[in-house]
Protein backbone atom coordinates (compact mmCIF):
# COMPACT_ATOMS: atom_id res chain seq x y z
CA UNK A 1 0.00 0.00 0.00
CA UNK A 2 1.32 3.43 -0.89
CA UNK A 3 1.98 5.74 2.03
CA UNK A 4 2.35 3.08 4.72
CA UNK A 5 5.93 4.19 5.31
CA UNK A 6 4.80 7.78 5.84
CA UNK A 7 2.15 6.60 8.30
CA UNK A 8 4.70 4.52 10.21
CA UNK A 9 6.99 7.54 10.41
CA UNK A 10 4.21 9.80 11.58
CA UNK A 11 3.36 7.13 14.16
CA UNK A 12 6.89 7.35 15.57
CA UNK A 13 6.61 11.12 15.78
CA UNK A 14 3.23 10.84 17.47
CA UNK A 15 4.65 8.34 19.96
CA UNK A 16 7.44 10.78 20.88
CA UNK A 17 4.91 13.58 21.15
CA UNK A 18 2.72 11.58 23.55
CA UNK A 19 5.83 10.38 25.42
CA UNK A 20 6.90 13.94 26.12
CA UNK A 21 3.64 14.52 28.03
CA UNK A 22 3.57 11.13 29.76
CA UNK A 23 7.16 11.61 30.89
CA UNK A 24 6.37 15.02 32.38
CA UNK A 25 3.65 13.39 34.47
CA UNK A 26 5.94 10.57 35.59
CA UNK A 27 8.46 12.97 37.17
CA UNK A 28 5.75 14.94 38.97
CA UNK A 29 7.32 18.31 38.35
CA UNK A 30 10.82 17.09 39.18
CA UNK A 31 11.76 16.57 35.55
CA UNK A 32 13.94 19.66 35.15
CA UNK A 33 16.77 21.23 37.17
CA UNK A 34 17.42 17.95 38.91
CA UNK A 35 20.69 16.04 38.33
CA UNK A 36 19.10 12.61 38.79
CA UNK A 37 16.38 13.22 36.23
CA UNK A 38 18.88 14.83 33.85
CA UNK A 39 20.94 11.67 34.03
CA UNK A 40 17.90 9.53 33.30
CA UNK A 41 16.73 11.74 30.46
CA UNK A 42 20.16 11.60 28.81
CA UNK A 43 20.45 7.83 29.25
CA UNK A 44 19.27 5.07 26.94
CA UNK A 45 15.96 4.81 28.78
CA UNK A 46 15.21 8.49 28.44
CA UNK A 47 11.88 9.35 26.86
CA UNK A 48 10.21 12.52 25.86
CA UNK A 49 12.04 15.83 25.66
CA UNK A 50 15.73 15.29 26.32
CA UNK A 51 16.89 18.88 25.95
CA UNK A 52 19.53 20.07 28.40
CA UNK A 53 18.16 23.28 29.91
CA UNK A 54 21.62 24.77 29.73
CA UNK A 55 22.16 27.69 32.08
CA UNK A 56 20.15 26.01 34.85
CA UNK A 57 21.32 22.45 34.31
CA UNK A 58 24.57 21.34 32.76
CA UNK A 59 25.70 18.03 31.37
CA UNK A 60 28.17 16.45 33.77
CA UNK A 61 31.62 16.66 32.21
CA UNK A 62 33.50 13.39 31.86
CA UNK A 63 36.55 13.10 34.09
CA UNK A 64 39.01 13.36 31.22
CA UNK A 65 37.24 16.25 29.53
CA UNK A 66 39.82 18.81 28.40
CA UNK A 67 39.42 22.52 28.09
CA UNK A 68 41.89 25.27 28.98
CA UNK A 69 44.97 24.28 31.03
CA UNK A 70 45.62 25.57 34.55
CA UNK A 71 48.61 25.61 36.91
CA UNK A 72 48.77 23.67 40.14
CA UNK A 73 50.17 24.78 43.45
CA UNK A 74 50.65 22.92 46.71
CA UNK A 75 49.46 24.65 49.83
CA UNK A 76 52.11 24.72 52.52
CA UNK A 77 51.08 24.30 56.17
CA UNK A 78 51.71 28.01 56.78
CA UNK A 79 49.23 28.97 54.05
CA UNK A 80 51.71 30.09 51.37
CA UNK A 81 51.56 28.70 47.86
CA UNK A 82 54.25 26.48 46.47
CA UNK A 83 54.07 26.42 42.66
CA UNK A 84 54.71 23.07 41.12
CA UNK A 85 55.84 24.78 37.93
CA UNK A 86 59.60 25.13 37.63
CA UNK A 87 59.44 27.21 34.43
CA UNK A 88 61.35 24.54 32.50
CA UNK A 89 59.42 25.49 29.37
CA UNK A 90 58.64 22.00 28.12
CA UNK A 91 54.92 22.81 27.85
CA UNK A 92 55.67 25.92 25.80
CA UNK A 93 57.89 23.86 23.51
CA UNK A 94 55.42 21.04 22.87
CA UNK A 95 52.40 23.33 22.56
CA UNK A 96 51.31 22.88 18.90
CA UNK A 97 49.69 26.33 18.53
CA UNK A 98 52.38 28.00 20.69
CA UNK A 99 49.98 29.67 23.10
CA UNK A 100 52.09 29.41 26.27
CA UNK A 101 54.55 32.13 27.22
CA UNK A 102 56.74 31.74 30.28
CA UNK A 103 59.12 34.22 31.88
CA UNK A 104 61.72 32.65 34.12
CA UNK A 105 62.63 34.27 37.39
CA UNK A 106 66.11 35.00 38.66
CA UNK A 107 67.33 35.39 42.18
CA UNK A 108 67.57 39.16 42.78
CA UNK A 109 70.86 38.83 44.69
CA UNK A 110 72.89 36.24 42.83
CA UNK A 111 71.12 36.54 39.45
CA UNK A 112 70.87 32.81 39.14
CA UNK A 113 67.69 31.25 37.73
CA UNK A 114 65.15 30.16 40.32
CA UNK A 115 62.81 27.24 39.54
CA UNK A 116 59.74 29.48 39.72
CA UNK A 117 57.97 31.21 36.84
CA UNK A 118 58.04 35.01 37.06
CA UNK A 119 55.16 35.17 34.62
CA UNK A 120 53.06 32.55 32.91
CA UNK A 121 50.61 33.42 30.16
CA UNK A 122 48.23 31.27 28.16
CA UNK A 123 46.29 32.80 25.30
CA UNK A 124 43.09 30.80 25.62
CA UNK A 125 41.90 32.03 22.24
CA UNK A 126 44.84 30.21 20.65
CA UNK A 127 44.81 27.10 22.85
CA UNK A 128 43.45 24.08 21.00
CA UNK A 129 42.72 22.01 24.13
CA UNK A 130 44.99 19.17 22.99
CA UNK A 131 46.39 18.49 26.46
CA UNK A 132 50.00 18.02 25.34
CA UNK A 133 51.23 20.42 28.01
CA UNK A 134 49.59 18.33 30.73
CA UNK A 135 50.88 15.15 29.13
CA UNK A 136 54.50 16.29 28.90
CA UNK A 137 54.87 18.20 32.16
CA UNK A 138 57.40 16.26 34.27
CA UNK A 139 56.21 17.92 37.50
CA UNK A 140 52.42 17.46 37.09
CA UNK A 141 52.23 21.22 37.28
CA UNK A 142 49.87 21.95 34.41
CA UNK A 143 46.55 20.18 33.94
CA UNK A 144 43.46 20.57 31.81
CA UNK A 145 40.48 22.31 33.35
CA UNK A 146 36.79 21.45 32.95
CA UNK A 147 35.49 25.01 32.96
CA UNK A 148 34.16 25.88 29.52
CA UNK A 149 32.14 28.99 30.36
CA UNK A 150 34.81 31.47 29.35
CA UNK A 151 33.18 33.58 26.66
CA UNK A 152 33.74 37.30 27.06
CA UNK A 153 33.53 40.61 25.25
CA UNK A 154 37.20 41.40 25.00
CA UNK A 155 39.97 39.16 23.87
CA UNK A 156 43.06 40.99 25.10
CA UNK A 157 41.89 41.78 28.62
CA UNK A 158 39.90 38.65 29.40
CA UNK A 159 41.31 35.87 27.27
CA UNK A 160 45.02 36.07 27.91
CA UNK A 161 45.26 34.26 31.21
CA UNK A 162 48.09 35.27 33.52
CA UNK A 163 49.50 33.29 36.39
CA UNK A 164 46.98 34.67 38.85
CA UNK A 165 44.09 33.40 36.76
CA UNK A 166 45.75 30.08 35.99
CA UNK A 167 46.83 29.16 39.51
CA UNK A 168 44.58 26.63 41.22
CA UNK A 169 45.14 24.43 44.26
CA UNK A 170 45.94 20.74 43.98
CA UNK A 171 42.72 19.98 45.86
CA UNK A 172 40.78 21.44 42.93
CA UNK A 173 42.57 19.08 40.56
CA UNK A 174 41.90 16.15 42.89
CA UNK A 175 38.19 16.93 42.83
CA UNK A 176 38.24 17.35 39.05
CA UNK A 177 40.03 14.11 38.12
CA UNK A 178 40.14 11.77 41.11
CA UNK A 179 41.38 8.76 39.10
CA UNK A 180 44.31 10.53 37.48
CA UNK A 181 45.15 12.27 40.72
CA UNK A 182 45.29 8.99 42.68
CA UNK A 183 47.51 7.35 40.06
CA UNK A 184 49.89 10.32 39.97
CA UNK A 185 50.08 10.52 43.75
CA UNK A 186 51.01 6.83 43.85
CA UNK A 187 53.88 7.40 41.42
CA UNK A 188 55.04 10.46 43.35
CA UNK A 189 55.00 8.55 46.65
CA UNK A 190 57.03 5.75 45.07
CA UNK A 191 59.62 8.19 43.76
CA UNK A 192 59.82 9.92 47.11
CA UNK A 193 60.40 6.56 48.80
CA UNK A 194 63.14 5.72 46.28
CA UNK A 195 64.80 9.08 46.85
CA UNK A 196 64.65 8.62 50.62
CA UNK A 197 66.13 5.11 50.32
CA UNK A 198 68.97 6.45 48.15
CA UNK A 199 69.69 9.21 50.63
CA UNK A 200 69.72 6.74 53.51
CA UNK A 201 72.04 4.50 51.47
CA UNK A 202 74.44 7.36 50.75
CA UNK A 203 74.40 8.41 54.38
CA UNK A 204 75.13 4.86 55.50
CA UNK A 205 78.01 4.63 52.98
CA UNK A 206 79.45 7.94 54.15
CA UNK A 207 79.24 6.82 57.73
CA UNK A 208 80.70 3.34 57.09
CA UNK A 209 84.37 4.31 56.25
CA UNK A 210 84.53 6.61 59.27
CA UNK A 211 83.76 3.78 61.63
CA UNK A 212 85.99 1.25 59.80
CA UNK B 1 9.01 37.54 32.58
CA UNK B 2 6.84 40.44 33.76
CA UNK B 3 8.97 40.70 36.91
CA UNK B 4 12.09 40.82 34.80
CA UNK B 5 10.75 43.69 32.70
CA UNK B 6 8.95 45.73 35.33
CA UNK B 7 10.53 48.87 36.69
CA UNK B 8 10.94 48.59 40.47
CA UNK B 9 11.25 52.38 40.88
CA UNK B 10 7.59 52.95 40.11
CA UNK B 11 5.30 50.95 42.41
CA UNK B 12 2.08 49.50 41.00
CA UNK B 13 -0.89 49.12 43.39
CA UNK B 14 -1.54 45.52 44.35
CA UNK B 15 -5.03 45.42 42.83
CA UNK B 16 -3.61 46.46 39.44
CA UNK B 17 -0.60 44.14 39.39
CA UNK B 18 -2.45 41.50 37.37
CA UNK B 19 -3.14 43.85 34.48
CA UNK B 20 -0.62 46.68 34.64
CA UNK B 21 3.15 46.68 34.40
CA UNK B 22 5.46 49.63 34.10
CA UNK B 23 8.70 49.26 32.23
CA UNK B 24 11.19 51.37 30.36
CA UNK B 25 11.40 51.58 26.61
CA UNK B 26 15.01 50.42 26.79
CA UNK B 27 14.08 47.30 28.67
CA UNK B 28 11.30 46.22 26.37
CA UNK B 29 13.35 47.11 23.28
CA UNK B 30 16.32 45.09 24.49
CA UNK B 31 14.16 42.24 25.72
CA UNK B 32 12.50 41.86 22.35
CA UNK B 33 15.82 42.12 20.52
CA UNK B 34 17.68 39.63 22.64
CA UNK B 35 14.83 37.12 22.56
CA UNK B 36 14.83 36.90 18.78
CA UNK B 37 18.42 36.95 17.59
CA UNK B 38 18.43 35.31 14.23
CA UNK B 39 21.81 33.89 13.25
CA UNK B 40 22.98 33.44 9.71
CA UNK B 41 23.40 29.99 8.18
CA UNK B 42 27.11 30.20 8.06
CA UNK B 43 29.63 27.51 8.90
CA UNK B 44 33.30 27.58 8.09
CA UNK B 45 35.00 24.59 9.69
CA UNK B 46 34.72 22.03 12.47
CA UNK B 47 33.21 24.57 14.90
CA UNK B 48 30.20 24.65 12.59
CA UNK B 49 29.45 21.04 13.57
CA UNK B 50 29.23 22.09 17.21
CA UNK B 51 27.06 25.02 16.19
CA UNK B 52 24.72 22.60 14.40
CA UNK B 53 24.65 20.47 17.56
CA UNK B 54 23.70 23.57 19.53
CA UNK B 55 20.84 24.18 17.17
CA UNK B 56 19.62 20.57 17.37
CA UNK B 57 17.13 19.35 19.92
CA UNK B 58 19.56 18.30 22.64
CA UNK B 59 20.76 21.82 23.39
CA UNK B 60 18.03 23.57 21.46
CA UNK B 61 19.02 27.10 20.59
CA UNK B 62 15.30 27.90 20.16
CA UNK B 63 14.98 28.20 23.92
CA UNK B 64 16.71 31.54 23.39
CA UNK B 65 14.67 32.45 20.32
CA UNK B 66 17.57 31.86 17.98
CA UNK B 67 16.39 28.83 16.07
CA UNK B 68 15.57 30.77 12.90
CA UNK B 69 18.83 30.39 11.01
CA UNK B 70 18.41 32.76 8.09
CA UNK B 71 19.94 31.95 4.74
CA UNK B 72 20.41 35.61 3.87
CA UNK B 73 22.37 38.35 5.65
CA UNK B 74 19.49 40.78 5.05
CA UNK B 75 17.32 38.98 7.59
CA UNK B 76 19.89 38.01 10.19
CA UNK B 77 21.06 39.80 13.34
CA UNK B 78 23.96 37.61 14.29
CA UNK B 79 26.91 36.17 12.46
CA UNK B 80 28.51 33.23 14.21
CA UNK B 81 31.96 33.00 12.66
CA UNK B 82 32.35 29.31 13.36
CA UNK B 83 35.76 28.12 12.34
CA UNK B 84 38.97 28.89 10.53
CA UNK B 85 38.80 32.02 8.41
CA UNK B 86 40.99 31.51 5.37
CA UNK B 87 42.32 34.43 3.38
CA UNK B 88 40.23 33.29 0.47
CA UNK B 89 37.05 33.36 2.57
CA UNK B 90 37.52 36.67 4.35
CA UNK B 91 36.29 38.93 1.49
CA UNK B 92 33.01 37.00 1.43
CA UNK B 93 32.65 37.23 5.22
CA UNK B 94 33.21 40.98 5.22
CA UNK B 95 30.77 41.37 2.35
CA UNK B 96 28.16 39.35 4.23
CA UNK B 97 28.78 41.46 7.33
CA UNK B 98 28.28 44.66 5.32
CA UNK B 99 25.02 43.29 3.96
CA UNK B 100 23.60 42.62 7.41
CA UNK B 101 21.26 45.35 8.65
CA UNK B 102 21.96 47.12 11.94
CA UNK B 103 21.81 46.14 14.78
CA UNK B 104 24.18 43.32 13.93
CA UNK B 105 26.38 41.21 16.12
CA UNK B 106 29.34 38.95 15.52
CA UNK B 107 30.43 36.01 17.63
CA UNK B 108 33.91 34.64 17.05
CA UNK B 109 33.44 30.97 17.84
CA UNK B 110 36.48 28.89 18.61
CA UNK B 111 40.21 29.49 18.66
CA UNK B 112 40.64 30.00 14.91
CA UNK B 113 38.01 32.70 14.52
CA UNK B 114 39.11 34.52 17.69
CA UNK B 115 42.87 34.51 17.31
CA UNK B 116 43.87 32.19 14.50
CA UNK B 117 44.25 29.20 16.80
CA UNK B 118 46.78 26.63 15.65
CA UNK B 119 46.98 28.39 12.28
CA UNK B 120 47.79 31.79 13.71
CA UNK B 121 50.97 32.00 11.66
CA UNK B 122 49.64 30.10 8.67
CA UNK B 123 50.22 31.43 5.19
CA UNK B 124 46.57 31.12 4.23
CA UNK B 125 44.68 31.84 7.44
CA UNK B 126 43.49 35.10 8.94
CA UNK B 127 44.67 35.29 12.56
CA UNK B 128 41.34 36.30 14.03
CA UNK B 129 38.28 37.71 12.31
CA UNK B 130 38.45 40.74 14.64
CA UNK B 131 41.13 42.16 12.34
CA UNK B 132 38.35 42.79 9.80
CA UNK B 133 34.95 43.01 11.47
CA UNK B 134 34.11 44.11 15.04
CA UNK B 135 33.54 41.07 17.24
CA UNK B 136 31.11 41.25 20.17
CA UNK B 137 31.74 37.97 21.95
CA UNK B 138 34.73 35.66 21.82
CA UNK B 139 34.07 32.01 22.65
CA UNK B 140 37.27 30.08 23.37
CA UNK B 141 37.60 26.36 22.78
CA UNK B 142 38.74 24.10 20.01
CA UNK B 143 35.94 23.62 19.27
CA UNK B 144 33.74 25.08 22.00
CA UNK B 145 31.21 22.53 23.21
CA UNK B 146 27.56 23.34 22.53
CA UNK B 147 27.24 24.47 26.14
CA UNK B 148 30.22 26.80 25.76
CA UNK B 149 28.61 28.32 22.67
CA UNK B 150 25.33 28.72 24.54
CA UNK B 151 27.26 30.53 27.25
CA UNK B 152 28.63 32.82 24.57
CA UNK B 153 25.13 33.48 23.28
CA UNK B 154 23.94 34.29 26.81
CA UNK B 155 26.86 36.71 27.07
CA UNK B 156 25.69 38.33 23.85
CA UNK B 157 22.21 38.68 25.34
CA UNK B 158 23.82 40.39 28.34
CA UNK B 159 25.56 42.77 25.99
CA UNK B 160 22.30 43.57 24.21
CA UNK B 161 20.65 44.16 27.59
CA UNK B 162 23.33 46.66 28.49
CA UNK B 163 22.73 48.81 25.40
CA UNK B 164 20.52 51.85 25.56
CA UNK B 165 18.31 53.42 22.90
CA UNK B 166 19.93 56.77 23.69
CA UNK B 167 23.37 55.86 22.46
CA UNK B 168 23.00 52.96 20.04
CA UNK B 169 24.82 53.82 16.86
CA UNK B 170 22.14 52.68 14.42
CA UNK B 171 19.74 55.49 15.31
CA UNK B 172 22.37 58.18 14.99
CA UNK B 173 22.25 60.48 12.00
CA UNK B 174 25.76 59.79 10.78
CA UNK B 175 25.99 57.13 8.12
CA UNK B 176 27.57 53.84 8.88
CA UNK B 177 30.58 53.28 6.68
CA UNK B 178 30.80 49.71 5.39
CA UNK B 179 33.89 47.73 6.26
CA UNK B 180 36.17 47.79 3.20
CA UNK B 181 36.20 44.37 1.58
CA UNK B 182 39.74 42.99 1.65
CA UNK B 183 41.22 41.89 -1.62
CA UNK B 184 43.17 38.70 -1.90
CA UNK B 185 46.71 39.73 -2.80
CA UNK B 186 49.22 37.80 -4.86
CA UNK B 187 50.52 34.55 -3.45
CA UNK B 188 53.79 34.58 -1.59
CA UNK B 189 55.10 32.28 -4.28
CA UNK B 190 53.74 32.03 -7.78
CA UNK B 191 54.43 28.48 -9.02
CA UNK B 192 54.70 29.78 -12.60
CA UNK B 193 57.73 31.80 -11.60
CA UNK B 194 59.42 28.84 -10.01
CA UNK B 195 62.41 28.78 -12.37
CA UNK B 196 63.08 32.49 -11.82
CA UNK B 197 62.77 32.17 -8.04
CA UNK B 198 65.15 29.23 -8.05
CA UNK B 199 67.68 31.15 -10.14
CA UNK B 200 67.57 34.13 -7.80
CA UNK B 201 67.84 31.93 -4.73
CA UNK B 202 70.93 30.25 -6.20
CA UNK B 203 72.43 33.65 -7.05
CA UNK B 204 71.79 34.90 -3.52
CA UNK B 205 73.37 31.77 -2.06
CA UNK B 206 76.45 32.20 -4.31
CA UNK B 207 76.76 35.84 -3.28
CA UNK B 208 76.50 34.93 0.39
CA UNK B 209 79.28 32.34 -0.03
CA UNK B 210 81.58 34.74 -1.90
Amino acid sequence: MYGSGILAGLGVTLKHFVDSYVDDLKFLGQRYYNPASLNQRQGTRGKGVFTVQFPEEKLPTPERFRFIPFLLYDEKPDGTHDDRCTSCGICAKVCPPQCIWIKRSNDPVTGRPVPQPAAFYIDIDICMNCGYCAEYCPFDAIKMDHDYELASFDRTSAHIFDKQKLDKPVAYYASLRPTDYAAEELVRAEEEAKKAAKKADAAAKAAAPATA
Amino acid sequence: MIDELSNPDIPVPDELKASVTITTLDKIYNWSRRSSIWPMVFGLACCAIEMICTAASRFDISRFGMEVFRATPRQSDLMIVSGTVTKKMVPQIVRLYNQMPEPRYVIAMGACASGGGPFKEGYNVVAGIDKYVPVDVYVPGCPPTPQALLHGLIKLQEKIDSQSLRDVRWYKSETNEPVPVPVLGPDLMDPRQYQLIKQRALQAAAQAEA
